[in-house]
């Protein structure tokens, strides 16, 4: 492999830090029990082999808490004042990592009230960690050197370590956040370390040409993490990476953000409702009463031919009722 | 009669970024004295940082694992247009010891796997990162600043020695150390005893991006390491060592000292020598403390951001705007070549206008710009010492200024190929050495020589006006035994 593909890359891990689930990952009667504290040491070294690997490599760190998103680290600018103190026996960009990262933790985790909890804000941090991205990739494109731009461009990966279910009120934000991922050219990798699937983070991995993985050993939490999350574009081309072959494509409506499996769509503006609306609450077009009341004796049993204002999802958007992911070969 | 001029081929052995130029050396090293290399943490790090993206990805792969994998499990998770590259990788991997030679199971070499998972988790006893020292009142730290311009002071002062070696004034002289280490690389050599020279190697040397540049002069002092009975394991982890050392404090700007007491004896008699080369700065030659400088930090980086090319000369005569102005337009280069061949470059720096004066004609220069034109002589003047127009053309591109980056191609073609051309022109004569038949008695003679002569092989170049030819040395007893016993009979 030449020089040329050797380009430094960055990443930017989005930890979901949702206390209550982290209790219950934790709990002992789960086949493999995880642990924050034990987690969060397998993460450090992932994290510590990506800056390793490659002087150039960038990172940034941001953590997803019950109703804010905080920056945790980036390797850009410092976040603490006080840097640790070298030691003879670490790396300093190494310390300087996990020094950052476990204090800033540790500070949020400590400042949440107790009392309800709000739902994790992972859209906050998926948006914060698209605006850095793109924060750092546009002075080189800003600048005289346009042509140079395009090959300074470090390759921009987000990995997302979700232990949360999904949240259907963030479709939009997270659909949002999809489609400008890819016009960043942003790979979006998921590791679901917790809980069911989730149905949008599936779709945000699909469709940004990441991988989705479903931690099914969480005790090889970090062989996990560098077999699939490690390698950069261009290394994937000659070591794979598992993807997932079935994906879960259901949306949810914007009406009660539920989400469905057969749904009305706008023909205007493609805004997804869960029954027949007189109405289009996004772009107010109203639609004909004729074709309405058609569509709601229909109903109950998926509509054989729409009419044309409000046409069947199923045609829409290919569906899947279940999804599993690929295993992934290789794995101990 | 015409004469072979001892052409000195010229090998390109100088480094390639592409395998890193220390690669090989290492894996003529023994077995023995790579187990011993591995096991210093930093050593581990900094040797993952000088191999490709996929040998990288398999180490750490394997790094986590506790037993062995099977060979074939692994290569499941290479694509089948990838096999060439992973069998590649592999036998890199072998070559240097770190995957232990199987054709059934796949493991790390277990000092390496041990020392490297130390490195990526931090603790161990083994000090490899360097002993910072205290913070003392007495001894203020120096800024980064300076401490770039001393690195770069004393880079440049090696190379500006070199470029300017065939010049009356010489500027001040590196320390005997360097001049040594030049001389035994080949890149300078004294011509009558007194004076050094510089070497057709030398000049494409001085051509080459400040990171080969670097690597190449150590890779030579490593070879004279050897030779010095220098415990090289020693060595490389001091380089190594140096390499994952931090600069300086982000918010502190000022350097950071590391003290020279944990080290062994081979490591502190190189002080000097890195000294020299501006890797480490010491207060003074016997100070107990260093610290060590840019070039030594981004050892270990494949594209480093080195203060060498970019940052404009330290003695600024011109107003320090001007040199703010010149240095924000061009961090990444300050060439500018036009189709009509004329090359404005702006600079100020004494090195990079005596290194363009290689290859082009120089004009006029100003405070922060010297104008020059490519010719056929200067070109020619430095093809004649040994530069390629491929290394000609691969500086403008490196050096190119920003505004230049807009273009493509970058540079434009006609002086791309002129320059070329101007090399090839210097092929069209070939020289061999030979004797010259002329003066035939008759038309006759002549073509019955001739014809003999062709028999054999050996005539390279034939005129029937002018009645003579020209054959190689290895014919000329032949030919003329034929023509004795010709003249003989008759």
């Amino acid at each position: 492999m030449d020089s040329e593909v050797d380009k430094p890359s960055h990443l930017s891990v989005i930890l979901d830090l949702s206390p209550t689930q982290w209790y219950l990952s934790a709990r002992a009667t789960n086949p493999y029990p995880l642990t924050i504290g034990s987690f969060l040491s397998q993460l450090l070294a992932f994290l510590n082999a990506h800056i390793g690997t490659k002087n150039e490599n960038t990172l940034a760190v941001f953590g997803a808490f019950p109703g804010k998103s905080v920056m945790l680290y980036t390797s850009t600018e410092a976040l603490v004042d006080e840097p640790p103190p070298l030691d003879a026996n670490s790396y300093p960009p190494f310390r300087m990592v996990d020094t950052t990262v476990t204090r800033q933790i540790l500070r949020e985790l400590d400042a949440i009230e107790p009392g309800d909890e709000p739902p994790c804000a992972l859209v906050g941090a998926l948006t914060k960690a698209l605006c850095y991205i793109n924060r750092i990739t546009l002075p080189s494109t800003s600048s005289t050197n346009v042509a140079e731009g395009s090959t300074h461009l470090p390759d921009p990966r987000i990995l997302i370590l979700s232990v949360s279910p999904d949240l259907s009120s963030s479709y939009i934000p997270i659909m949002n956040a999809i489609f400008s991922a890819q016009k960043l050219k942003v790979t979006i990798d998921v590791c679901k370390i917790y809980g069911a699937d989730t149905v949008f983070l599936q779709q945000a991995a699909h469709l940004t040409n990441g991988s989705y993985i479903y931690l099914e050993r969480r005790d090889a939490l970090l062989q996990y993490l560098i077999m699939s999350f490690l390698p950069p574009p261009l290394v994937r081309k000659v070591l794979t990476v598992p993807r997932q072959d079935k994906i879960d494509f259901r949306a949810a409506c914007f009406c009660h953000k539920n989400i469905v499996d057969v749904g009305f769509v706008c023909s205007v503006c493609l805004s997804i409702f869960c029954q027949p609306v007189p109405v289009c609450s996004t772009c107010r077009t109203k639609f004909p009463i004729k074709a309405l009341q058609r569509l709601k004796s229909a109903c109950p049993s998926p509509a054989p031919a729409p009419p044309r204002p409000l046409a069947n999802l199923n045609n829409a958007v290919p569906r899947t009722t279940e999804a599993t992911n690929h295993s992934t070969p290789g794995l101990r | 009669m015409p004469s072979v001029q001892a052409l000195s081929s010229t090998p390109s052995d100088v480094p390639q970024i592409v395998p890193h130029a220390l690669l090989p050396f290492l894996r003529s090293q023994s077995q023995n004295t790579l187990t011993r290399l591995y096991q210093r943490p930093s050593s581990c790090l900094s040797i993952l940082r000088l191999l490709g993206p996929l040998e990288r990805q398999l180490i750490m792969n394997l790094l986590w694992l506790e037993s062995a994998i099977p060979v074939s499990t692994m290569a499941a998770w290479v694509v089948p247009d990838g096999k060439k590259l992973y069998s590649e990788a592999l036998s890199v991997l072998v070559g240097l010891h770190i995957v232990q030679n199987s054709t059934v199971k796949l493991a790390l070499n277990p000092t390496l796997k041990s020392s490297l998972r130390q490195a990526i988790t931090g603790g161990g006893t083994t000090a490899s990162f360097g002993v910072p020292a205290e913070r003392d009142e007495k001894r203020l730290p120096v800024g980064i600043d300076s401490l770039d311009a001393y690195a770069l002071e004393r880079w440049e002062t090696i190379l500006h020695y070199m470029v300017s070696s065939g010049q009356e004034q010489l500027p001040t002289k590196p320390s005997q150390g360097v001049l040594y280490l030049l001389q035994r690389s080949g890149l300078m050599q004294s011509t009558n005893g007194s004076n050094l020279q510089i070497t057709s190697a030398g000049f494409q040397f001085l051509l080459h991006s400040p990171h080969d540049q670097l690597w190449s002069l150590l890779l030579q002092y490593l070879h004279m390491a050897e030779e010095r009975q220098m415990d090289l394991v020693e060595v490389l982890s001091f380089l190594f060592m140096l390499s994952t050392m931090e600069l300086g404090r982000n918010h502190h700007s000022c350097s950071q000292e590391y003290t020279a007491d944990s080290l062994s004896e081979t490591q502190k008699a190189m002080l000097e020598d890195l000294r020299d080369y501006g890797l480490i700065w010491q207060r003074k030659g016997s100070s107990k403390y260093f610290s060590p400088t840019r070039l030594a930090t981004t050892l270990t980086c494949h594209s480093p951001p080195l203060p060498t090319s970019t940052t404009p000369g330290t003695s600024a005569t011109t107003s320090s705007t001007e040199v703010a102005l010149s240095s924000t337009a061009g961090p990444q280069g300050f060439i500018i070549l036009e189709t009509n061949y004329r090359v404005y470059a702006y600079t100020n720096n004494p090195l990079q206008t005596a290194v363009l004066n290689l290859f082009v004609t120089m004009k006029y220069r100003f405070p922060n710009l010297v104008v020059g034109m490519l010719t056929r002589d200067s070109v020619r003047r430095a093809l004649g010492n040994g530069i390629t127009a491929d290394q000609i053309i691969s500086y403008l591109v490196a050096h190119a200024h920003p505004q230049m980056r807009k273009n493509n191609p970058l540079l434009p073609v006609t002086v791309q190929d002129q320059i070329r051309l101007w090399e090839l022109e210097r092929n069209r004569l070939k020289s061999a050495e030979g004797f010259l038949y002329k003066d035939f008695a008759s038309q006759a003679d002549y073509e019955y020589v001739l014809a003999y002569a062709k028999q054999l092989g050996v005539v390279l170049w034939e005129s029937p006006a002018k009645r003579s030819f020209f054959g190689t040395l290895e014919g000329h007893a032949n030919i003329r035994g034929f023509i004795e016993r010709r003249s003989g009979a008759s």
